[in-house]
């Protein structure tokens, strides 16, 4: 693995048209609701970096904004040096040659009226000079890759089952060797066993392509399985960043404890008995407040990161940079 | 073919089981052709237990939960064989009496929450409902008290807006949780849940765990939890039935199920579930997906993804043998 930065996300902002006053929302400010709060994080190549969070994080958006679905607001996004500005078509193009992107649900990313071989070669589209017998070339090399049988080529995504339908986006994302490949949610929707074999073969492409990964999940056991570095996103703000191991063993910020003593596995017994609390986003100060059970009086403003121990932690309890 | 020790056959002999069914056997007509999805299917529950079905999509779990309370959609499916006992009374087949269970007896919270709920009522005509039949007085506004600490406990911020909303007005996690509260406030002897966990934060799923186990502590609920997720089963649940392909493979404690597999399949289901960080190795998973129900192969319907395949397999269907007290495998590893 190179120690070299693929990716860097700097104070990226991304916000919606608040069209329902929602009560529920992240912290209004008026007409927009801000989805994702000025986060920043950097990847290193070859990789796999989790971003989990629960519903309403904005995991997604973040994966969409990373391929250029959304536009930010504000910030920086350099991919190998090279920073996107969103209003050139150049340096979209640039981005979506590089980044690929696998979305959680196989039945709507993929057009029920292409045959599985042209959906394959949509992934090729951004490479203008190949012939129609290279591009044919790819498509078969891809789908043996991604285990996928030859004769599937030929039918329609509705014959083809759940498992399959995701091998298929994955060879469209990985068809014209991406640098980076977007994984938002892509197992949640499949059987446990159809799940461990495209977990497997994740592990497998990622030795065979050397490419860098961000999962996205809210599974805790498939993340700490698949990943070496993780962010936990809340409500639009990252709290935490370290390595797996880190996290799983000593959570820093009290919301990535919560979580993990949340996490029911196979060995948990009994979990559900115990009691849980989450509430709602707090609008000022640390947007954890409301939940946080290590609250004191310096919470009321919002913290800003602190590295500790090379682990980047939202939390004025780390503020003195030690454990 | 029935193997169930110390089952009653007459309509009011009373044993201690909450729900006995013995030998379902549910087909699916089409013009074309017949699917036997559900066979032979037998399992009990007993008052105050938790009992869990995992299973992959396909394997017929839901079809024997709306086999259970009734709602199966005739047709396609027909139940050709088999009694269903509920509280020592045979709800099926009734002989064209009407035996009231459901609600207060029976009560099933969907996979979809919008099959619960009535689209013209809104949340709180319902709940209220819900608390009559519950046998909740009307007088101080109880009710009221009852359904909106329901909702509370069940993590639902602005428990007055939803109590305020059509179904169709919530997202798919509040309804859920709308259709989970209507069940527990009724306060039935068996609560059947179909995939109630898919879909919710790793928080809420616990709360909704948590109100339910309340619920059996306080008036010894029973709990059927149909689910994919061995996780939830090994949390959750006494006793666990595995079933694949329309019959049931295994059935043993949560120890037995989840430490100590004996079917091959429940050991596959078992080792899908990622346990380790990234050092610790492929997950030990077969290639290949459940059956088509339409086409299945001869023999074991496991065997063309069984890594312990014999001869034996892949001609003759093992039967489901009793080994232990609370233990059945269907399998010809264990067939001495």
């Amino acid at each position: 693995m190179k120690n070299e930065e693929i990716l860097r996300v700097e104070k990226l902002k991304v916000q919606f048209l608040n069209r329902e006053k929602l009560k529920f929302s992240a912290r209004k400010t008026g007409r927009w609701k801000i989805v994702l709060d000025e986060i920043s994080f950097s990847i290193i190549e070859g990789e796999t970096f989790g971003i989990v969070g629960e519903t309403g994080s904005g995991k997604s958006t973040l994966a969409r904004t990373l391929v250029g679905i959304y536009k930010p607001k504000s910030g920086r996004i350099t991919l190998m040096g090279r920073e996107i500005n969103f209003k050139k078509r150049e340096d979209l193009l640039y981005l979506r040659k590089n980044v690929g992107i696998v979305f959680q649900d196989p039945v709507g990313s993929l057009n029920p009226r292409l045959k599985i071989r042209e959906i394959i070669r949509e992934g090729l589209a951004i490479e203008e000079k190949l012939s129609r017998i290279d591009q044919d070339k790819k498509i078969d090399e891809i789908s043996d890759l991604v285990g996928l049988a030859d004769s599937k080529l030929d039918s329609y995504p509705n014959e083809i089952s759940g498992g399959e339908k995701q091998r298929v986006s994955l060879a469209r994302a990985l068809v014209n060797n991406k640098r980076i490949l977007i994984l938002d949610e892509p197992t949640s929707s499949l059987d446990v066993s159809i799940q461990a074999q495209i977990l497997n073969l994740l592990r497998k492409l990622k030795d065979e392509l050397s490419i860098t990964y961000i999962f996205i999940t809210h599974d805790f056991n498939v993340i700490r399985y698949m990943c070496d570095r993780i962010g936990v996103l809340y409500y639009g703000q990252i709290l935490e960043i370290s390595s797996v191991h880190d996290i799983y063993e000593n959570p820093l910020h009290p919301y990535s404890s919560d979580l993990m003593n949340a996490n029911i596995t196979l060995e948990t017994e009994n979990k559900f008995d115990s009691q849980y609390e989450i509430g709602e986003p707090s609008r000022s100060g640390c947007i954890y407040l409301n939940s946080c059970m290590k609250k004191f009086e310096k919470c009321n403003i919002s913290p800003p990161e602190f590295n500790v121990n090379g682990r980047l932690v939202k939390c004025w309890l780390y503020e003195s940079g030690k454990l | 073919m029935i193997n169930i020790p110390g089952v009653i056959s007459q309509e009011k002999g009373l044993k201690s089981e909450l729900l006995l069914v013995k030998g379902l056997t549910v087909d699916f007509e089409t013009f074309d052709k017949k699917i036997e999805v559900l066979k032979d299917v037998s399992l009990k529950i007993e008052r105050g237990e938790v009992v869990t079905i995992v299973g992959e999509s396909g394997s017929g779990k839901s079809t024997l939960a709306q086999a259970i309370i009734g709602v199966l959609d005739t047709p396609p499916a027909f139940v050709k064989r088999g009694e269903i006992y509920f509280d020592g009374v045979r709800i099926f087949p009734t002989d064209g009496k009407r035996v009231k269970f459901r609600g207060t007896g029976i009560n099933m919270v969907f996979q979809e929450p919008l099959v619960s709920l009535n689209p013209v009522y809104t949340i709180r005509k319902q709940l209220l409902e819900a608390a009559e039949i519950g046998g909740i007085p009307e007088k101080g506004g109880e009710r009221e008290k009852v359904i909106k600490n329901t909702l509370t406990e069940l993590m639902i911020r602005d428990v007055e807006r939803v109590l305020n909303s059509y179904p169709h007005q919530l997202s798919g996690g509040m309804r859920q949780r709308a259709a989970i509260a209507m069940a527990v406030i009724q306060r039935p002897k068996l609560v059947i849940l179909d995939e109630p966990t898919t879909g919710l934060d790793l928080i809420v799923q616990r709360k909704i765990m948590g109100l339910l186990l309340n619920l059996r502590r306080e008036i010894n609920t029973s709990l059927l939890i149909i689910t994919h997720d061995l996780a939830v089963a090994a949390n959750m649940a006494d006793r666990i039935y595995v079933m694949y392909a329309g019959r049931i493979v295994e059935s043993g404690t949560r120890g037995d199920i989840i430490k100590d597999p004996l079917h091959p399949y429940s050991l596959m289901l078992r080792d899908s579930v990622p346990t380790g960080y990234k050092e610790s190795g492929p997950l030990k998973v077969t290639e290949g997906a459940p059956p088509d129900m339409s086409a299945l192969p001869p023999g074991c319907p496991f065997h063309p993804r069984c890594p312990n395949v014999m001869d034996i397999c892949r001609k003759n269907i093992p039967p489901l043998k009793n080994i232990g007290d609370v233990r059945e495998v269907a399998c010809w590893l264990y067939e001495k």
